[in-house]
Formats: C-alpha cells, sequence, structure tokens
C-alpha cells in the first residue's frame, strides 16, 4: 500500500484531507464543516454547483482535493449538473450525494455514475465520518 | 352578467379564424322562493352565459336569497305578480315547497312561458346541490392532487433544519465552551420553530374550504402567503419575483379558496418559466374595480391552448403532473366572487393572468386585513 496521503500538509498543519462541501444552506455547510473539522478533515464550501467548479479550479484545489459531498436541489448548475462536470473532467475525486430528498431511482442513476454514497439528510456524524473515510481510501487508491 | 369566457380579444380570435355562430337569446327565467332552495340556483344559474335569471321574489323580505341577488345583480321582486309579467319570461322556477303556488302561478303565467314547480323543482334543487357538492370536492381533490408535488420541496426544507438540529445536538454532547453550547442551543431552537412552520403552512393549506366564510380577504398577504406555499412545489429560488403592490387592496371572499388561487396561478407561472425570468405579482384598485395580475415571462401559449384552458381535464402538462382541474377550479371560485378570469398569452414571450372584481361583487371599499 502507497504511503501517498493527499493534502496531508495544508496550511501547515497535518490533516486527513481536503473536502469540499457544496449546498446552498448555510447551515448545513455549518454541521458538516464542524462533523469533518473535528475528524481532522480540512473543509471547503461552495453554494451551488458553479462555485464548487470555480473552487476545484482555483490554485492547489485542483490537485488537493479529496472528496466532495453534493448536495442535489441547488439553484443556478444544481447538485446533478455538477456532479456530471465533475465525473468528467475530475474522474479521481470520489463523490457523495447528500441530499434532503431521497429518490431511489436518482440514487441507482447517480451510484452507476461512480458516486460513493448517497447519504439522506438528517445524517449522523459517524455515518458521515465512515462515508468520507471510504471516499477518502478510493481518492489514495486512485493515486497507487 | 359575468363574463367567465376565457378572454381572448376580438382580433385576436378573428385573426386566428375562431369561428363565432350567432349566440342564442339567452333562456330568461325567475325564481319564485329565495330560501335555501332559490339561494342555491341563484348560484349556479347565474354561473351559465346562456342564462338570464329576470328576478327572484319571496314573501319573507328577510330571505337569504335576497342578500345575494343584491350581491350579484339580480333584481329583488315583493311580489310575484310584477316578476312573473316581466316581458320575454320563458321559465318559471318555483321552489317555494308550498304545494299552493304551482297551481296559481300556472293560471297567471304568460301563455309562452314554462313552469317549474312540486317534484320538478325538488329534483331540480336536488341537482344543483349535488353540482355544487361536485365543485367542491373537485377543489378540494385538485388541492391534494397538488399537494403531491410538494414532497420535494417539503422534504428538502424539513430535512435541512433536521440536519442542521442533529448536527449541533452532536457537537453539544463534547463541547466544552459554555459560549458555544449556548449559541448552538439558540440555533436549535430556531431550526424546530422553522421546520413547525412549515407543518402549520401546510395543514392549513390543505385542510377543507368551507363552501360559503366569506369575508374581507387583504389580496397583497394572501399572494405573499400563496409564494410561500408555492415554492415548495416549484423551484421560486431560480426565477426573479416583483411585487407591484397597491397597499391595502381586499376583496370579499373565502380566503381559503383564494390562496388556492393564487397558488395555482404562481404554480403555473414558474413552471412556464426556465431561470432567471421574471414573475410579477400586481394588485390594483381604481374606480370599484380590483385586479390582481400574475404574469410571467415564459413559454405562453397558443390562441388555441388559451381558447381551452378553462375547460375541465384540459392540461398541457405530461401525464401525472396535471389534473386539469387546476384553471377549471379557478374559474368556478372567482365566478363564485363575482369575478372574472382574463388571460393575455403570446408564444415565446409569457402570459398574464388578470383577475377582476367590479364594485359590489368581490370588491369592498372597506381598508381591512383578514
Amino acid at each position: 500500500m502507497s504511503e501517498f496521503k493527499s493534502g496531508f500538509f495544508v496550511g501547515g498543519e497535518s490533516c486527513n484531507g481536503r473536502v469540499l462541501v457544496v449546498d446552498d444552506e448555510p447551515d448545513i455547510r455549518k454541521v458538516v464543516r464542524m462533523a469533518l473539522q473535528k475528524a481532522g478533515y480540512d473543509v471547503l464550501e461552495a453554494e451551488n454547483g458553479e462555485k464548487a467548479i470555480e473552487t476545484i479550479n482555483t490554485g492547489e484545489n485542483r490537485l488537493l482535493l479529496d472528496v466532495m459531498i453534493c448536495d442535489i436541489r441547488m439553484p443556478k448548475v444544481n447538485g446533478i449538473e455538477a456532479i456530471a462536470y465533475f465525473r468528467q473532467n475530475y474522474p479521481r475525486v470520489p463523490l457523495i450525494v447528500l441530499t434532503g430528498f431521497p429518490d431511489t431511482e436518482m440514487a441507482t442513476s447517480l451510484l452507476r455514475q461512480g458516486v460513493v454514497d448517497y447519504l439522506v439528510k438528517p445524517v449522523e456524524r459517524e455515518k458521515l465520518e465512515a462515508s468520507v473515510a471510504r471516499a477518502m481510501e478510493q481518492r489514495e487508491l486512485a493515486h497507487l | 352578467m359575468t363574463n367567465i369566457s376565457p378572454t381572448i380579444s376580438h382580433s385576436q380570435a378573428e385573426g386566428q379564424g375562431i369561428e363565432h355562430a350567432p349566440a342564442p337569446p339567452p333562456m330568461r327565467v325567475a325564481i319564485i322562493g329565495a330560501g335555501r332552495g332559490g339561494t342555491a340556483l341563484l348560484d349556479v344559474l347565474h354561473q351559465i352565459g346562456t342564462i338570464e335569471i329576470l328576478g327572484i321574489t319571496d314573501k319573507d323580505p328577510s330571505a337569504p336569497g335576497f342578500q345575494r341577488a343584491r350581491e350579484i345583480n339580480v333584481t329583488v321582486y315583493d311580489r310575484v305578480d310584477d316578476l312573473i309579467k316581466r316581458p320575454g319570461l320563458n321559465l318559471v322556477m318555483d321552489v317555494t315547497g308550498d304545494p299552493a303556488m304551482g297551481p296559481a302561478l300556472k293560471e297567471q303565467l304568460p301563455g309562452d312561458a314554462d313552469l317549474v314547480s312540486g317534484q320538478a323543482a325538488r329534483l331540480l334543487w336536488t341537482l344543483v346541490q349535488h353540482e355544487s357538492t361536485l365543485q367542491t370536492g373537485l377543489l378540494h381533490a385538485e388541492k391534494l392532487a397538488g399537494i403531491g408535488s410538494f414532497a420535494a420541496g417539503i422534504a428538502h426544507d424539513m430535512n435541512n433544519p433536521l440536519q442542521l438540529i442533529l448536527g449541533l445536538a452532536e457537537n453539544l454532547t463534547d463541547e466544552v465552551d459554555l459560549d458555544v453550547v449556548h449559541a448552538q442551543a439558540r440555533d436549535i431552537i430556531d431550526a424546530v420553530k422553522r421546520t413547525t412552520a412549515i407543518c402549520r403552512d401546510l395543514t392549513s393549506y390543505s385542510r377543507r374550504t368551507s363552501f360559503r366564510q366569506d369575508c374581507l380577504v387583504n389580496v397583497n398577504g394572501k399572494l405573499d402567503e400563496a409564494l410561500k406555499i408555492a415554492r415548495y412545489a416549484v423551484a421560486l429560488q431560480y426565477i426573479d419575483v416583483r411585487k407591484l403592490y397597491q397597499p391595502d387592496v381586499v376583496v370579499q371572499g373565502n380566503p381559503d379558496e383564494l390562496l388556492h388561487v393564487f397558488v395555482n396561478l404562481i404554480t403555473n407561472a414558474v413552471q412556464a418559466m426556465e431561470h432567471h425570468d421574471t414573475l410579477t405579482l400586481e394588485t390594483s384598485a381604481v374606480a370599484g374595480t380590483t385586479q390582481v395580475r400574475v404574469s410571467d415571462t415564459g413559454c405562453g401559449m397558443t390562441p388555441e391552448v388559451q381558447s381551452r384552458i378553462f375547460e375541465v381535464f384540459f392540461t398541457t402538462k405530461p401525464p401525472g403532473k396535471g389534473t386539469g382541474l387546476g384553471l377549471y377550479n379557478i374559474k368556478n371560485v372567482i365566478t363564485r366572487m363575482n369575478g372574472s378570469i382574463g388571460v393575455e398569452s403570446h408564444v415565446g414571450r409569457g402570459s398574464t393572468f388578470t383577475l377582476t372584481f367590479h364594485e359590489g361583487s368581490g370588491v369592498a371599499e372597506r381598508r381591512t386585513a383578514s
């Protein structure tokens, strides 16, 4: 197994990786950030798909972003469009969907597109952390 | 008589080659008896364009039908004789329930007028009541069908605060900073209140409307309330909403029904639009006429579609998406309020629905809020 740890040194401090949270609700971004920071992740935020695309194309994020957590129902570029963009342009960044509206058909279709996990709000911290950890493993495998 | 036809202007209709057959002369009707039967008849008959109600009479001056007749500009007669001597009378409907009335009328009627009385009048009244029950049932059915489409919006609006509550509560289990604990506890309380508001909005919207419970309704407030409800059905956050409200605009009507009308018109408008289009809500009250306009800058309708939109079960939405009852119900509600509804639409440029209430019908002069 490789020793590679993407985003291991961010801002001079050690961390478990860098996660981008895309959700139009600031409250959701806040609680996801709280949970993941406690678990040692560096967290970036974007309020919609358009901002998420901007963020990943900015500076070192292109290389250092490890996992993206994305809502579906958002203004401007919605989750489905953003996920399609990310799968095409950044196929090595694992994606987790975190949605308020469970839809089996959509879940199946997204999982087929390679989405790592489909989480339905409200999701417990433990489950979220486990999902991000699993995604992080995929990210590491992609670098082998 | 109130104009309830889907109003395509004449020039438009002629330009599209829509045929206008010469309208048959209206059937002129007199109603004898202004109790419950007479009132129900008034309500149904005055909605029918081919019927002209010449008047209503009752020996009881405080009969409920008299007030209703005045609201819809039907002449009230103190004496049966005066009413049945009106020239051009085609049909007399006796809903007094008085067995002596039928034979008495038969003797006095002009030769070319028909009489409905006794068991025939009872049957008629039963049918009228059935019709009004059906209309209320259809309104409720359509509203419930519409609420089905709220599922995504409700889930979104419920699960987001629930995620916040869960996340904060989990954090509080090991949070040591007391200021943070206090702040997050307050955030939880706010989130619970937001969630409760969703349930309150929707339960009040979904309840069955009472058939006749008219009062003065603050139109601007109802439009704002409708925007809150419509948000669950359609993605309002993607479009620009302009409110051009004249202050203190009121109409006389059933507030629940009016809310339903506004939710429907707003939902339709948003469904016709793309991102960044504009929804305009406008109210005005000038010289005894109150108007409410709901305009969109969406796809618009062809004249053929426009001419059918108020038909029952007519829809252009895909199967499962539209019941074809929305505008049909709206027309019924507005007609019951003695108002009219018109539409102006151009393909590619959008549609405007205008509700008009004249003084003495749905309009009230007084300033009030519901």
